[in-house]
């Protein structure tokens, strides 16, 4: 494939790919009347960035950005150490029933959320927990997607690294934080941006778990434009706007500075 | 965090009586658990319990606001009879045979096209990347309004042509390959931000070697870069199977199931069960039929990788 | 990394200790306060996103005559709502008092999860209430919620358009013939203007169904009646539209508020709606009223009713009947409603709404008044929302000419049947 074609191939997508952000960006600045015209009008006369003002109005937007940040970070960080020490084991410590175990860990994706929910929601109430940050965190402590990304990592991982440590009287602990950890960090930045990801995009379990507003996260504040009759489409997409720009920060971040000093780097 | 520390290498106890390598093994099983309580426990309380309990309800009747009534396996027996039921296994089934492939191939294509250096790549990284972190409300909306049979950029580009486009989400034929053309958009940087991750975890050195014994760029793709990929392929696929099975944001918000069904899935069927209709037993008694598919999917998965996955 | 990590795993613990700790309002201040302070919970949907101001302004007053009381709101949206509502019955922490609308109510009501308010009433007038709208929330003779508000639906249309057509204004002695002849006039089809909009869908369809004549279930409620001859001429006034008079299913397309924009763009002569719009028309560019909607047989015209009730399991009845009455029938109640038009008090004195008559735009806002002298309540039974799936699914099935009509009305019918049965 001739340079030039891969260059305009990829230029190609990318301006697909584009296009839907570029057209919430577009809605969102664009006057009430005619939000969600038929057609579209994809060069708003009089843009506007009323919609962002309104979207600051209508709820404390910051506060709950706030919120979805911290618990977001909370749940990435703690699914990152819980998932990197169980993807260890599983890939590096042998022992009686791991496939089994694994097994089970694998299994707790194939349930869907939507019919656990409710069984969570009243075991939360038997701890008393309903409406706190920890239950709201509860159920991304862990998780099984990540374990299994980050033991795939793992086990590519050519064994020979940590004989040389071994042979240099280190310990798993030594060997996982030492070795393993800084060359699986491509496959932890990756898990690092879906685990925020899922916290951030996260939606029915926050909605029955939360009452008081102080606690909302993103997407339960951005439901609430949505009424029983009519939804203000320009403050959703100003909404939506504002809240892929942290995950975007957050990936370009990783990419930058993890994935690509990696690969630069040649892995040693 | 470094407190613990086991020496469980092959030096240690290689002499020693039964009494120490009984102890060597007693921390060994220390530090296998160090490792995996961290995980193993949330898992426990806030998965394996709620699923238990979704087990015991199963075998109920539950509306939610009243008590629940044993029904025994009368839910399973209702959901086997139910042509609903099968319906929504083989809009499913539809919905992963196409995604699955579309999925995989695009965001390989990409990854390999993307991890070569050329200008502005980090740029197109982030592009490409934009929808899988873009809401599905947002996607949903935009992506009704390009397939607008009327009114649609794509129909009104296919007309150009000569060609009248189809009704897509207004037509049942239509409906479903329309879902499955807004997932994988919606998806390709997803697999392409993994397989990416495991392109570059593949040593340069051993494309250079091929490269010195004379491999052409096909040649170096076909053995040296897709099988150092497999791990990652195999989780691509194992995971982008389980959640192919549980497919359900984007036809909730595109299609709610319609028309007349066409789009119905298993988890918008289980969430239509327990949240619209009160029936709540009956949707968990579809999660564990659900459940049985995918685990019987994976296992298979799980035991066919040895043929095909090059762990390092 | 150690370090990092080390860092994090503290962080990490003293952030998870801080959160187990903080809890919300809510529960923080749990049942009842030192001072003899009752806090009251009370789920919503109706408030947001436009009206949370206005219950505000409402809860406001309340605590301010009932200084032991603390009434907490908690909202979701509309399409969530009832996942919220039952997912904290079924833990055991329904809120204590919680919006209802008619369709919703029965269901409730029959599974017990509602307070018999006649139990905690004390002496307190009924009469304040329009009498149909009270009666619209009782089950086996118990008053299980008090009506809060109600709106109606009505018919819209742009006058521009009419005149532009040459096609006399709509009044309330319109029929459907009528409409139908103005309809077809004032489609142009060129100019993408379209004549007619009515959604095919239950709500529309039990309406035109009593507006033909019909009735959508037996007498006794144990089977449906409306595969009949009244119910097709219904269902084929609906089904007709589609593609003539007004856009098709596939030039819709799923556009989300098509019909809004439509009317607001000045493509869309009549537009059968509710008065909740008015709000979202106040600033359109062209001129525009409102009139009874069109009848047949006879003249029926939709009302939806949204009510407060209170969980069986509340400690607190004599409060929770305290704000329910408060926010469904007090003055401030009622003109809070009415001067941010959000929906309408069912309050038997109608010299409250006066107010109601006298804001600007719709002219004709006396329509509102005169659709609630024949009204037609929505059917309701237990299973009411798989019921109302089926119909609108095989209405659509008949509009987008999957089915004739009679065949959807007889599939639709026989499912009916088999969730009455």
């Amino acid at each position: 494939m001739g340079k030039v074609v891969r260059y305009a191939l990829v230029v190609l997508g990318a301006l697909v790919m584009l296009f839907p952000f570029a057209w919430a960006v577009i809605t969102s600045v664009t006057p009430d009347g005619a939000v969600l015209a038929t057609p579209p009008d994809l060069t708003p006369d009089d843009p506007t960035l009323d919609a962002y003002g309104r979207l600051l109005e209508a709820m404390p937007f910051w506060r709950i950005v706030l919120n979805s940040a911290w618990i977001g970070a909370a749940s990435t960080i703690l699914q990152l150490v819980t998932g990197a020490m169980a993807a260890y084991a599983f890939a590096r410590l042998p022992f009686p029933g791991r496939g089994v175990l694994f097994a089970v860990y694998l299994t707790t994706l194939m349930v869907p959320m939507q019919v656990l929910v409710v069984p969570l929601f009243i075991e939360m109430r038997m701890f008393n927990l309903v409406d706190t940050y920890f239950a709201l965190l509860a159920p991304s402590i862990a998780s099984a997607f990540g374990v299994f990304l980050l033991r795939q990592a793992v086990a590519q991982v050519p064994k020979e690294f940590d004989e040389a440590a071994v042979l240099d009287g280190a310990g798993h602990l030594r060997i996982f934080v030492s070795v393993i950890l800084p060359l699986i960090r491509p496959a932890l930045a990756t898990f690092a941006i879906f685990g925020f990801m899922a916290s951030w995009n996260s939606y029915l379990w926050p909605l029955i778990i939360i009452r008081s507003p102080e606690f909302r996260t993103i997407p339960l504040g951005l439901a609430e434009l949505h009424g029983q009759f009519t939804t203000e489409w320009n403050v959703v997409m100003a909404g939506s706007v504002v809240s892929v720009v942290p995950i975007l920060i957050l990936y370009v971040f990783a990419q930058r500075h993890v994935i690509a000093s990696v690969a630069q780097s040649g892995l040693k | 965090m470094t407190a613990v520390k086991t020496k469980a290498g092959p030096k240690a106890g290689a002499t020693a009586g039964p009494k120490a390598q009984g102890r060597r093994r007693l921390r060994y099983a220390g530090t296998v658990a160090l490792f995996l309580l961290p995980s193993a426990i949330p898992l426990t309380l806030f998965t394996l319990v709620p699923m238990a309990a979704s087990l015991w309800t199963s075998l109920h009747e539950w509306n939610l606001i009243q008590p629940m009534t044993w029904v025994g396996l009368g839910n399973y027996a209702e959901l086997l009879g139910d042509a609903e039921t099968r319906a929504a296994f083989w809009h499913t089934l539809y919905f992963i045979a196409g995604y699955l492939p579309l999925v995989y191939a695009g965001g390989l294509g990409l990854a390999v096209l993307l991890n070569r250096a050329m200008k502005g790549r980090d740029l197109f990284r982030a592009i490409y990347f934009l929808p899988v972190i873009t809401s599905w409300v947002v996607v949903a909306l935009m992506w009704k309004w390009l397939l607008n049979p009327a009114t649609g950029l794509v129909n009104q580009a296919l007309s150009l042509i000569g060609v009248a486009g189809p009704g897509w989400w207004t037509d049942p034929v239509w409906a479903m390959p329309s879902v499955i053309l807004a997932s994988a958009w919606k998806d390709l940087g997803f697999v392409m931000i993994i397989l990416l991750a495991g392109l570059q975890a593949i040593p340069k050195e051993y494309h250079e070697a091929a490269r010195v014994d004379g491999a052409g760029g096909l040649r170096r793709f076909r053995y040296v870069t897709l099988p150092l990929l497999s791990p990652s392929t195999f989780f691509v696929i194992v995971i982008s199977l389980i959640n192919g099975f549980q497919v359900f944001d984007q036809v909730h918000v595109m299609t709610g199931g319609g028309p007349a069904g066409a789009t119905q899935v298993v988890v918008e069927q289980i969430y239509d069960l327990t949240f619209r209709y009160g029936r709540a037993g009956m949707a968990s008694a579809l999660s564990w039929l659900l459940f049985a598919v995918v685990l019987i999917v994976t296992v298979v998965q799980v035991r066919a990788q040895r043929r095909w996955v090059n762990y390092g | 990394m150690t370090r990092t990590a080390k860092a994090a795993a503290a962080a990490l613990v003293v952030g998870l200790l801080a959160s187990a700790c903080s809890q919300g309002s809510a529960t923080r201040s749990a049942e009842s306060t030192p001072g003899g302070k009752v806090t009251l919970r009370y789920l919503t949907f109706s408030a947001a996103p436009d009206h949370v101001k206005d219950l505000d302004k409402i809860v406001t007053a309340f605590e301010a005559e009932n200084k032991n009381i603390d009434v907490v709101v908690e909202t979701a949206p509309y399409d969530e709502y009832f996942t919220k509502l039952q997912t904290s019955i079924a833990g055991g922490t329904a809120p204590d008092t919680f919006e209802l609308n008619y369709e919703n109510f029965v269901t409730y009501a029959a599974a017990g999860s509602l307070l018999d308010l006649g139990t905690v009433a004390g002496d307190a007038d009924p009469s304040v209430y329009a009498a149909e709208s009270l009666a619209a929330f009782k089950h086996d003779g118990k008053q299980y919620a008090l009506p809060a508000s109600f709106s109606t639906v009505v018919l819209f249309y742009n006058k521009e358009l009419f005149k532009k057509a040459g096609v006399p204004e709509p009044t309330a002695d319109w029929t459907w013939k009528d409409e139908q002849a103005a309809a077809e006039r004032l489609t142009d089809r060129k100019a993408k203007v379209y004549g007619d909009y009515q959604p095919v869908q239950f709500f529309e369809f039990y309406k035109t169904l009593k507006q033909a004549g019909g009735e959508f279930l037996s007498a006794d409620g144990k089977k449906s009646a409306f595969n009949g001859p009244a119910g097709i001429k219904a269902a084929k006034w609906l089904v007709g539209k589609v593609g003539k008079v007004m856009p098709t299913e596939a030039e819709i397309g799923g556009t989300a508020d098509y019909d809004t924009n439509l009317f607001k763009s000045g493509k869309l002569a009549m537009w059968h709606n509710g008065i909740w719009q008015f709000a979202g028309l106040k600033d359109v560019p062209f001129e525009w009223d409102v009139v009874v909607e069109p009848g047949d047989a006879t003249k029926a015209s939709a009302v939806f009713h949204n009510a407060v009730a209170a969980s069986a399991g509340t400690k607190h009845g004599k409060e929770a009947f305290a704000w329910a009455r408060f926010l469904s029938s007090s003055g401030t109640a009622a003109t809070t409603r009415i001067e941010s038009s959000w929906e309408l008090p069912p309050v038997a004195d109608r010299s409250v709404l006066a107010g109601y008559l006298k804001a600007p735009k719709p002219a004709n806002r006396q329509a509102v008044f005169d659709s609630l002298t024949s009204i037609a309540l929505p059917p309701v039974i237990k299973r009411q929302q798989e019921m109302q799936d089926t119909v609108t699914e095989e209405l659509a099935n008949a509009a987008a000419g999957r089915k004739t009509v009679e065949e959807a009305l007889t599939a639709a019918a026989a499912a009916v049947d088999k969730l009455l049965g």
